[in-house]
C-alpha cells in the first residue's frame, strides 16, 4: 500500500531550540496510525507544519502525492483537524459553525446540508445545532470539532489528543465513529494520544523523544521489541512459584511472573504443569513500549 | 467571494453578539459627548466670544451651533479611529484563542482572511459610529441647527471615509497583537493620543509652529477638519449673513482648523479628501502585505 504522508528529513527549529530532527516516516493510506512523545517531543511541530501552520526549516513532506512547498492549498482540501483545543466560535450557534466553515471550503448550501445530515447521524448532532458552542459539554463540543474537520470530507483527518479529558464513553463513542470512518470512507487517521491503549488499536505507532524517532513499528512488533510478556498465576503456592526460576512479584495473592516470550511460557508451561492450574498470559502493553523506548511515562497532560 | 462573505458574516456576527464589545465602542462617543458638552463647550465658547469681543452682537444660538458643530466634528474625528480599534477585536481574539489556526488550515489565502477581518471590522465601526453621528445631529438640532442636507450627506461621508482609515490603522496595529489585554492597552493609548495629535481635542492652530508642521504630516489632521468645515458651513454662512468679513471669517476657520496648512499652503476639501484615502490605502497594502508575508509563522 502506498504512503499517503511521507516526512524526509524533516527539521524544523526554534532559535536554539532543534523541536525536529531529521524526522522520516510514513504513513499509509488508511491506516491509524499513532504519534507518540511527551509534551515538548515534537508532535504538534510536526503536525503543524503538515497543515501548514508552521514553516519547515528543511527536509520534504508529501502529501497524498502533492508537495507541502509546491501545492499547499489543494493539500489543504485533503486535511481534516481535529486540534487539542477546541477552535469553535463559542458565541455562535453549532449550525452557524459548521456552515461557516463549509463555506470556506467552497461546499454549496446544498451540498452542506447534505453532508451534515450524514454527519448529524454519525456524530449524533440533531439536539445540538441550534444550541451555542459555549454552552456545550466537552464531549459534545469534541464532536461538533470532529464534524468540523470531517465536513469537507477529508483523505486524511489529523486528531490531536483528541479524547483528551473526555469521558470513557464519550471517548468510546468518538473511536466508534473514527473506526466508521476509516472502515466506510477509507480515512487516514494521524493520532496523537496520550490514552496507550488508543494507540495499542493502531496500524503503525511512531515514537518520539526530544524530536527524534525513537521507536517505529506496528504495536505487537514494538511489544515484542520492547516488552515480554507476563503471567499472572492464581491460587499457586510460593514454593512452587520459586522452582520455576523465574523473577516474580506478589500482588493480593496472586503472582505475576516476568517472562521474555510466549514461547517461553508454553516451554514453562509443559515442564511444571502441576504449577498452572488457573493463569493468564498477558503481553506487554504499550505503556511498557513508551517507558522502555524513551525512559518516560506517558500520563494526560505530560509526563512522569 | 463566498469565502470573503462568509468570514465577514462570521466576524460581523461575533462582534454584535459579544455585547460587552458592542457596547464599550458604543460608549466612547457617547461619554465623549458628555465631557465635551460639559467641560470644553465653555472653552470653546469664551475662546469665541474673547476673540469677537465687541466687535458683532452674536445671537446666543449661532454662538451654541459654532461650539456644537466643533465639539460634535472632534468627537466624530476620535471615535471613528478608536471605535475601529475596538470592532478590530475579533481579529485578536481568534489569534488569542487559536481559532486563527482553524483558517490557516482551510484552503482560504490570506489577504482572503485579512479582508475578512477588515471589512468586517469596518461594518462594525461604521455601524457604531453612525449611531454616534445620529446622537452629534441629534445634539446639534437641540443646539443650534445650522446645516444643510448637503452639508449632512458630506459629514456622513466623512465619518465613513474616516472609519475606513481608522479600520485600516487599528487592522495594521493588531496585525502584531496576540492578546485581548494588549488591544486593549493599544485601544487606551489611541484614545488618548490621537485627539490631540489630529486636532479633535485642541486645534493645531493653537500648537506652537513647529508640532504645527509635522502634525501637517499626518492624514488624521485632514480628516478632522473635512469634519469641521461640515459641521461649520452652515454657521460661517449665517455668520456672513449677519455681516461678519471675509477677513474675520478667515480668522475664525484658522483658528479651529476648518483651515489646513502644509507649509503655508492652504490645503483644498479636495486635497484632503485625497490625503486621507491615499493614507487608507497605503495602510490597507501594507496590512494585506503583512499578512501574506507572515502566512507561515515561525515560532510558536
Amino acid at each position: 500500500m502506498e504512503n499517503i504522508i511521507d516526512i524526509r528529513g524533516l527539521n524544523k527549529s526554534f532559535g536554539d531550540i532543534r523541536a525536529v530532527k531529521d524526522l522520516s516516516f510514513g504513513v499509509k493510506e488508511g491506516e491509524l496510525f499513532a504519534f507518540l512523545g511527551v509534551n515538548g517531543a515534537g508532535k504538534s511541530t510536526t503536525i503543524n507544519i503538515l497543515c501548514g501552520i508552521l514553516k519547515k526549516d528543511g527536509g520534504k513532506v508529501i502529501i497524498d502525492g502533492d508537495d507541502i512547498d509546491r501545492n499547499p492549498s489543494e493539500i489543504k482540501r485533503k486535511l481534516g483537524v481535529v486540534f487539542q483545543d477546541s477552535v469553535l466560535d463559542g458565541a455562535l450557534s453549532v449550525y452557524d459553525n459548521l456552515a461557516c466553515r463549509a463555506a470556506l471550503y467552497g461546499i454549496s448550501k446544498r451540498d452542506f446540508q447534505e453532508r451534515l445530515e450524514k454527519l448529524a447521524d454519525l456524530l449524533e448532532l440533531g439536539d445540538l445545532l441550534k444550541r451555542t458552542v459555549s454552552k456545550l459539554s466537552g464531549g459534545q463540543r469534541r464532536r461538533i470539532d470532529v464534524a468540523r474537520a470531517l465536513l469537507h470530507k477529508p483523505k486524511i483527518l489529523i486528531l490531536d489528543e483528541p479524547t483528551t479529558g473526555l469521558d470513557p464513553q464519550t471517548r468510546k463513542n468518538l473511536w466508534k465513529v473514527i473506526e466508521d470512518l476509516r472502515e466506510k470512507d477509507g480515512v487516514t487517521v494521524f493520532l496523537t494520544t496520550h490514552y496507550m491503549e488508543e494507540a495499542g488499536d493502531a496500524d503503525s505507532v511512531v515514537i518520539l523523544d526530544s524530536g527524534t524517532i525513537v521507536a517505529m513499528g506496528t504495536p505487537l512488533a514494538l511489544k515484542n521489541r520492547y516488552t515480554g510478556d507476563y503471567i499472572a498465576l492464581y491460587g499457586a503456592d510460593e514454593n512452587a512459584v520459586k522452582t520455576l526460576g523465574v523473577k516474580y512479584e506478589t500482588m493480593r495473592g496472586t503472582y505475576r511472573l516476568f517472562v521474555p516470550d510466549t514461547s517461553f511460557v508454553t516451554r514453562l508451561i509443559v515442564e511444571h504443569p502441576e504449577v498452572f492450574r488457573d493463569y493468564e498470559v498477558i503481553k506487554g502493553g504499550m505503556d511498557d513500549v513508551f517507558l522502555a523506548a524513551t525512559g518516560k511515562k506517558l500520563v494526560e497532560g505530560g509526563e512522569k | 467571494m463566498t469565502q470573503l462573505r462568509t468570514l465577514v458574516g462570521r466576524n460581523v456576527r461575533l462582534f454584535f453578539r459579544d455585547r460587552g464589545m458592542f457596547f464599550s465602542s458604543l460608549i466612547t462617543p457617547v461619554i465623549l459627548l458628555v465631557l465635551y458638552a460639559t467641560f470644553l463647550a465653555r472653552v470653546y465658547r469664551d475662546s469665541l466670544q474673547s476673540s469677537l469681543g465687541d466687535f458683532l452682537n452674536v445671537p446666543e444660538k449661532l454662538m451654541d451651533g459654532f461650539v456644537g458643530g466643533q465639539l460634535v466634528s472632534s468627537i466624530l474625528a476620535v471615535s471613528c479611529i478608536t471605535v475601529a480599534f475596538c470592532s478590530n477585536m475579533v481579529m485578536v481574539q481568534d489569534k488569542a484563542k487559536g481559532v486563527v489556526r482553524d483558517f490557516v488550515v482551510s484552503p482560504v489565502s490570506p489577504p482572503i482572511r485579512a479582508l475578512g477581518y477588515y471589512i468586517a471590522s469596518l461594518i462594525a465601526s461604521t455601524a457604531v459610529c453612525y449611531t454616534a453621528c445620529a446622537v452629534c445631529l441629534g445634539y446639534l438640532a437641540w443646539v443650534g441647527w445650522y446645516m444643510s442636507v448637503w452639508d449632512v450627506l458630506l459629514m456622513l461621508l466623512d465619518v465613513f471615509i474616516l472609519s475606513v482609515f481608522g479600520t485600516a490603522i487599528s487592522s495594521v496595529l493588531n496585525f502584531f497583537l496576540k492578546t485581548e489585554a494588549q488591544i486593549s492597552a493599544v485601544g487606551t493609548v489611541v484614545s488618548a493620543g490621537y485627539g490631540f495629535i489630529s486636532g479633535a481635542y485642541m486645534p493645531i492652530a493653537s500648537y506652537a509652529g513647529a508640532l504645527r508642521k509635522i502634525l501637517s504630516f499626518l492624514p488624521g489632521t485632514y480628516g478632522t477638519s473635512l469634519l469641521k468645515n461640515h459641521a461649520l458651513r452652515g454657521v460661517y454662512a449665517e455668520m456672513c449673513e449677519l455681516g461678519f468679513s471675509n477677513e474675520a471669517l478667515n480668522s475664525i476657520r484658522d483658528s479651529v482648523d476648518c483651515n489646513v496648512y502644509f507649509f503655508e499652503n492652504k490645503v483644498k476639501i479636495p486635497e484632503m479628501y485625497g490625503i486621507v484615502v491615499g493614507a487608507t490605502a497605503v495602510f490597507l497594502g501594507i496590512y494585506i502585505f503583512l499578512n501574506a508575508l507572515f502566512e507561515k509563522k515561525n515560532d510558536r
